[in-house]
Parts: C-alpha cells; sequence; structure tokens
C-alpha cells in the first residue's frame, strides 16, 4: 500500500507537473478550440488538438502493440455519450474552460476557474454516486457492442488501424498545415533557435504544433507508467474525497495537484500569475454553473475531454469519438446564444 | 505620442469577452480612431492583436505592463 501511494504521489505528480506546464504555456484548452472555430474563426488551438490526437494515436498503437500498455476503448453508451457530450459542452463554455482549461487556469491563479473546478467536483460526485445517480444510470443503459471502435469490435487489428490512421493524419497536417508555414518563414532562418531555448521554453507562448506534439508525448507517457488514460474529473473527484472522508488519494488526484502546480511554475516564471476574479459577479454563478453540468456531462459520458477526446478517440473508440463530436456540438450551442446571436 | 480615442478595460474578464469585446468595440469606432485595450488574460493578449490585423486594423503597440496585465493599442482602419 506503501509503496502504490508512493508511486501515485511522484508518478502523478510529476507527470501532472509536466502536463500543467505546457497546458499553460500552450494555452491548451478545448473549450477555446471548440467554440472558437465559430466564434472567433481562430484554429490555432483546434490544430493543437488534432496534432495531439495524431501523437497519441501513434503513440498508443506503438506501445500497444509492443505489449507496454493495454488498451481499453471504452463501450458504446450511446445515450450516455449524447446526452453527457451535449451537457459537457455547454458547461464548459459557461465554465469559461474545459475540465483541463479550468484546472490549468487555477494555476495562473483565476479564481473563476477555482469556482468552475468546485462546481466540476460537485456535480460529478452528485453524478457518480449522489442525487443525480439514477439519471446517469438510466442513461448508461443502453451499451452497444461491447468495445465498439471505428472499425468494428476492438481486437488485434485496431492498433493497426490506429497508426495507418496517425501516419495518414501526420502526413495529411505536415502537408496541408506545416509546409505553408514553414515556406512563410524567412530564407535561412533556423527551425529552432538554440541561443534563446531558455527563453522559448520557459517565457514564451508555444507554437500550436509543439503544444500538439509535447501534449501527445506525455499523454503517451502517462498511459505507459499508469497503465490507463489521463483524466481531470476523476481526479477532482478523488482529491475532495480525500479531503472529506479520508479515502486514500491515488493517481489521478495527484495529477490534478500536479497540473495546478506545473501551471503555477510555467505562470510564475513567465511572469503570468495573478490573482485575479471576473468583475461580474454573475460570471462566477455562470461559472460555477458551467462546472457543475460539466461534472454531470463527465460522470454520464465516463469521461471529461481530456479522458474522452485525449484518451479514447485515439484508441478509435465509437462511444469517445461521438462524446467528442457532442461536445463540440454542445459548445457552438452555447457560444452562439451567448456570443453570437446579439451581434 | 499617439492620442487615445478610447479605452477598453477588459481586465478580470473570462475567456473569450476580452475577445468578444475587443470586436464589438472597435466595430462602432471610426476609422483612424485609436482603442487602447487592457487585458490580463495571456491568451486574449496574444489572440486580440491577431484577430485586429486579420480584421485590418493596425496594432500600434502590444506591451506587457506589468504580471500578467497588458497594454494594446489599435488604430481603426
Amino acid at each position: 500500500m506503501a509503496m502504490e501511494f508512493l508511486y501515485a504521489l511522484i508518478g502523478g505528480l510529476i507527470v501532472g507537473v509536466l502536463f500543467g506546464f505546457v497546458l499553460q504555456r500552450g494555452r491548451f484548452c478545448m473549450n477555446s478550440a471548440f467554440r472558437d472555430i465559430i466564434l472567433l474563426k481562430e484554429f490555432k488551438l483546434a490544430k493543437s488538438v488534432v496534432i495531439a490526437l495524431i501523437t497519441l494515436m501513434i503513440g498508443f498503437a506503438i506501445f500497444g502493440m509492443a505489449g507496454v500498455i493495454d488498451l481499453a476503448p471504452k463501450p458504446l453508451k450511446i445515450w450516455g455519450a449524447i446526452v453527457g457530450g451535449l451537457v459537457f459542452g455547454i458547461g464548459m463554455v459557461l465554465a469559461a474552460g474545459c475540465a483541463s482549461g479550468t484546472t490549468y487556469r487555477v494555476g495562473e491563479g483565476m479564481m473563476g476557474s477555482l469556482v468552475a473546478g468546485m462546481g466540476l467536483t460537485f456535480g460529478a460526485l452528485m453524478t457518480k454516486s449522489g442525487v443525480l445517480v439514477d439519471v446517469k444510470t438510466t442513461l448508461q443503459t443502453t451499451v452497444i457492442g461491447t468495445q465498439l471502435t471505428l472499425f468494428g469490435e476492438f481486437g488485434a487489428l485496431t492498433p493497426i488501424w490506429m497508426l495507418i490512421l496517425g501516419i495518414v493524419g501526420a502526413v495529411l497536417t505536415f502537408y496541408f498545415w506545416g509546409l505553408p508555414a514553414l515556406k512563410k518563414r524567412t530564407e535561412g532562418e533556423p527551425l529552432i533557435k538554440f541561443d534563446n531555448a531558455v527563453e522559448s521554453i520557459f517565457k514564451k507562448a508555444y507554437p500550436w504544433w509543439v503544444t500538439g506534439i509535447v501534449i501527445g508525448i506525455i499523454g503517451t507517457v502517462a498511459y505507459i507508467v499508469s497503465n490507463g488514460v489521463l483524466g481531470i474529473t476523476g481526479g477532482w473527484m478523488d482529491l475532495s474525497l480525500w479531503f472529506t472522508t479520508g479515502n486514500v488519494v491515488v493517481w489521478a488526484g495527484f495529477i490534478i495537484a500536479g497540473i495546478i502546480l506545473g501551471s503555477f511554475i510555467s505562470a510564475f516564471i513567465a511572469g503570468e500569475f495573478k490573482i485575479r476574479v471576473p468583475k461580474d459577479g454573475l460570471t462566477l454563478l455562470k461559472q460555477l454553473i458551467g462546472g457543475i453540468l460539466m461534472g454531470f456531462g463527465a460522470v454520464t459520458a465516463m469521461g471529461c475531454n481530456i479522458t474522452n477526446i485525449l484518451g479514447g478517440v485515439p484508441q478509435l473508440s465509437l462511444h469517445s469519438i461521438i462524446t467528442g463530436a457532442c461536445i463540440m456540438f454542445g459548445s457552438w450551442i452555447m457560444a452562439y446564444l451567448l456570443f453570437m446571436r446579439k451581434e | 505620442m499617439v492620442d487615445i480615442t478610447e479605452t477598453l478595460d477588459v481586465s478580470g474578464e473570462v475567456c473569450p469577452y476580452p475577445d468578444v469585446k475587443s470586436k464589438r468595440k472597435v466595430k462602432k469606432m471610426n476609422s483612424g480612431e485609436v482603442l487602447e485595450i487592457l487585458v490580463d488574460y495571456p491568451l486574449s493578449a496574444e489572440r486580440i492583436p491577431e484577430t485586429m490585423e486579420s480584421l485590418g486594423h493596425k496594432v500600434l503597440s502590444n506591451e506587457k505592463t506589468g504580471t500578467s496585465a497588458w497594454r494594446i493599442l489599435v488604430q481603426i482602419k
């Protein structure tokens, strides 16, 4: 037990700190990524998500085939995916951050995100074991197949499909996004400038492709270390149960503590840490409600955006793909209602 | 020295209000006028100048004025 606890503590903290650091440097938030496709017609973060997915697909496939990790796509619980995904997407726009975005912003000193994180925990616990447990159970009753993926039931062929899709994706993104960006560079300018590497790593915002690749690598490393996908919502629940009931915190809880710490370190070094609060009280209330909706959505859909999109989609889980699409659609509905209708 | 026509203080605002409010503000302003935007949210501080340039406005300056605080000057096209 003691060893297990230490392993979770040290492993979780190290992965969490790295993850939090990169989330803050890359401003990696799926709320911004999805919402701004329609709201600001801004695609950089969406591109980071795609690059992360491709990296994870290749990483999971290689280590899955090598027998280092056990791939485990989720079973398709269709109503859980649709309702949970939509509610999560609506919630994250209100909360001004997805599960991971909310967590890293706590480390930047944004008190509104702390409120959203509390809401996320509360909503998740309500749904997991509280007053909303029947709603969740009902929504998760219909299960299609056992571990359905995009190419039929999960099996020995799945990692091969993952590898093929990952490589095709890598080639396509390099051709359509990488080459034009390279061409724009002035002649003779090196790809990486080593003389100011410290500045680039610790003080500057990361370019979208760097963020995507590094997050993909961290997700793969996390899978190898814990033999499971990264998650956010479970970690918030773990931490709160540890504090309130004495349940011993495990891996996922230390990931959360690590993300907040890593983001704090990153923001502090770059001169971006400041305790701040929204000017408008209504914003705080919206963030709390958004957090609760995200908590309900994450437990109902068997995972937040990180677990489903960065964990399940690379394994081609149909459940995670549908959840991901519904999260995006939910965020578009709410972005339209909140920001676009009046224009 | 640039004459600042109007100031938009979006410090403390959460994502994506700084971006949305800046976009709405410049729409209402006249050609040649200068908008000063005060922002404390890193992602918006990076994106507002990009958005303004893609809208055709001129970003006169973008300076970090303190801990997580930026001041952006935009001249309307």
